[in-house]
């Protein structure tokens, strides 16, 4: 039989009861447990094709949109030669991560993925515990690792995957990552066996704890962590945008003491012990932020993309510099750092001047 | 953006002592030029030594002048009302640089050494004999209409991208530093070098050594800034001045004129300065000044037009600083140092 470079997605332990206790977890170069699937098949019986096997939290709903985009990717990119067990009816499945082969891998309660070569061999994996979040660029550089050479050269041997099985890998880990993390109470003690493995490329982890719309909140992250990414991808506050990602666009601004700044050209690790406010921050309860109000009544943003930026620069301005905010060209000056690709620009100005009247 | 140690020293000497040791480590304060460069792997620091929350962010008055703290942020010394007021050019220089957000973020120490902004310096497919010495220089050849008119080498053509730094030199700022040998004070203008053969290298500075405080020594006369730019605001000069005019009743007695976006570093002008002393003054008497100022320009392909450009924003500037032609907005903000745009838009005071 030809190998075909195919590729079986799984996700796992649908509904099982918690087993009485969880192997000790598995290592790259490990060879893998021949566990059974949800379908009633063995693991050894996918020997000669690579595995992919993410270990889902129950919470994972495949109705969100942004998880059926990546589903359809994936189906895309294998659609004639990947097994995708266990969706037969092409659709993801809100599975409970505390199944037997969960156990047997040494992740049980947890978000984890394995990457297993035709050898059945543990070739990548990655844990994230209970309270912790994954950044995709810790995933990708990790894969980087596993990357194919461009032209089938000496490090195709030298245990690089094929291509096809690497961005099958990337698509899986972008999967994981879309994933809610678990709940505290899904944590066991068992699965803190399973320490997360340092990616390939990073450094140690640092503890850090921000003050984030008057609540603390305490990260594990890379020092190399932008403000801007804790907030998206480890606190989930998606509200600040990130635009060009290199402070020419405004999209990311927040308060920080405060004052505006820009998300993404400051790392989170600097800003501990200092007051953070971001869009979400800026109603009370039910009730707008005046700036929010007036956005709306102006109609002060089309696709709506830099608007948070928009509101979190012009409450920084009208709420400490009063003095320094007169005419409409005072305002353009001040709010020049935040750009709008829809040019709602004069209905922003209407919409900042009607806050300043009062 | 490669991996690397990170460290918050609470006073300078640590911070000093452990980034002299390591060679891979680096200063960071506000991070808005640093960061953006690291996540272009321009930058590969191994250790970052975070100065932001060292004790030098307070403003004193200091000999007659001003002493800025090393961390004070931007926003905070364009608005302080004793340099808005009696270093109107700082301010002007300042609030015509970058936003908001940025100001809000940027360090008086870090403003002025950020990094040129000549796109073969950021752009790791192409050589720099700045990013990666004895590569090659991009620009000489390319696309090089924001390079430098004065003081370039066959290395490199960079200019350099800070407002603030034109300001400083023509007030004759003084930079307070500690480093590995002790603590020392370096004229501004002196600061920053030409790049020779070693464009990799902006400043004077040691590795290790830190900047504590700018001064602003004592200044009766008059300061102002002015910058041509391709939008409106939010973007870096084309080409700048800053000029310090001190007055003997109805003449000059001393002129310091700084160019900014023309050179490697804030470009002082000698030849004009020695023009301008002692005379009345008078349009006339500007436009030889800045036919003198540059009289020794070498253009590249691309950027010849900065010299009549310069030369006539030269001339306004001395216009505008003198008081023969109304500045375009309140002094010390923005608008007085805007051409175009929304410079004129808003009444002036004066």
């Amino acid at each position: 039989m030809a190998k075909k470079a195919r590729i079986a997605f799984y996700t796992l332990c649908k509904a099982m009861p918690l087993p009485p206790e969880s192997a000790p977890a598995l290592h790259a170069g490990d060879l893998a447990p021949n566990g059974v699937l949800p379908d009633g098949s063995h693991l050894l019986e996918l020997r000669g094709r690579p595995v992919i096997l993410a270990f889902a939290p129950e919470e994972w709903n495949p109705t969100h949109a942004h998880q059926s985009e990546l589903f359809a990717r994936l189906s895309r990119e294998f659609g004639h030669g990947a097994a995708f067990v266990d969706t037969a009816t092409d659709e993801w499945h809100s599975l409970d991560c505390r199944g037997e082969l969960a156990a047997q891998f040494g992740v049980t309660g947890q978000r984890a993925l394995f990457l297993l070569d035709e050898h059945g061999v543990v070739r990548w994996k990655t844990v994230v515990e209970s309270g912790q979040d994954l950044r995709s660029g810790q995933v990708l550089a990790a894969l980087e690792a596993l990357q194919p050479a461009a032209s089938g050269g000496a490090r195709a041997g030298a245990g690089a995957l094929s291509r096809r099985t690497f961005v099958t890998a990337t698509l899986a880990a972008a999967a994981l990552l879309l994933l809610p993390g678990c709940s505290p109470d899904s944590s066991t003690k068992n699965g803190k066996d399973a320490a997360p493995e340092a990616p390939v490329g990073s450094n140690d982890l640092l503890a850090v704890t921000l003050s984030i719309n008057g609540k603390p909140h305490r990260l594990q992250i890379d020092a190399r962590v932008a403000l801007l990414d804790a907030l998206r991808e480890n606190l989930h506050l998606t509200g600040t945008k990130k635009g060009c990602d290199h402070g020419q666009c405004g999209a990311c601004t927040v308060h920080l003491d405060g004052q505006s700044i820009l998300s993404c050209l400051t790392l989170a690790v600097m800003v501990q012990g200092q007051e953070i406010t971001t869009i979400e921050g800026l109603a009370t309860g039910p009730a707008l932020h005046p700036v929010q109000a007036a956005f709306l009544k102006h109609d002060a943003f089309q696709c709506g993309y830099c608007t948070p930026g928009q509101i979190m620069a012009a409450t920084a301005l009208l709420r400490d510099q009063p003095t320094r905010l007169g005419s409409a060209v005072e305002i353009r000056e001040a709010m020049s750092g935040n750009l709008c690709r829809c040019a709602a620009y004069p209905n922003i100005i209407a919409a900042i001047q009607e806050v300043q009247r009062g | 953006m490669h991996p690397f140690q990170y460290q918050r020293p609470t006073s300078p000497a640590p911070a000093v002592a452990t980034v002299a040791k390591n060679p891979g480590a680096t200063f960071i304060a506000g991070g808005t030029s640093h960061l953006d460069l690291m996540k272009e792997g321009v930058y590969r620091p191994t250790l970052l030594v975070d100065v932001s929350g060292l004790p030098l962010k307070q403003i004193v008055d200091f000999e007659g002048g001003v002493r800025i703290g090393a961390g004070v942020s931007n926003t905070a010394a364009a608005y302080y009302p004793a340099i808005q007021q009696r270093y109107p050019a700082v301010s002007e220089a300042l609030l015509a640089g970058a936003s908001v957000q940025i100001r809000n973020m940027a360090s008086m120490a870090g403003n002025p050494l950020q990094r040129t902004r000549c796109p073969y310096f950021r752009d790791l497919t192409q050589v720099c004999n700045k990013r990666t010495p004895g590569s090659g220089c991009a620009a000489l050849g390319g696309y090089n209409h924001v390079h430098a008119l004065f003081g370039a080498s066959a290395a490199c053509v960079a200019t350099h991208p800070s407002d603030l730094a034109v300001a400083l030199a023509a007030l004759d700022a003084r930079v307070q530093t500690t480093g590995p040998r002790g603590p020392r004070t370096i004229a501004f203008p002196e600061l920053h070098r030409l790049p020779g053969d070693t464009p990799h290298l902006d400043t004077v500075l040691e590795h290790g050594e830190l900047i504590t405080a700018i001064d602003l020594p004592a200044f009766d006369g008059r300061s102002h800034y002015l910058k041509v730019r391709e939008r409106a605001s939010y973007a870096f000069a084309l080409v700048s001045c800053a000029v310090a005019l001190e007055m003997d009743g109805p003449r000059i007695r001393r002129a310091r004129v700084a160019l900014g976006g023309v050179a490697h570093k804030p470009w002082r002008v000698g030849p004009a300065e020695a023009l301008l002393a002692g005379q009345p003054p008078s349009e006339k008497l500007f436009r030889a000044a800045a036919a003198a100022a540059f009289a020794a320009a070498k253009p590249l392909a691309h950027n010849a037009y900065k010299i009549p450009m310069g030369r006539n924003l030269m001339v306004r500037a001395l216009l505008e600083t003198s008081g023969l032609q109304p500045l375009q907005g309140p002094a010390g903000t923005a608008f007085a140092a805007s051409v175009g745009g929304m410079a004129g838009r808003l009444a002036t005071p004066r």
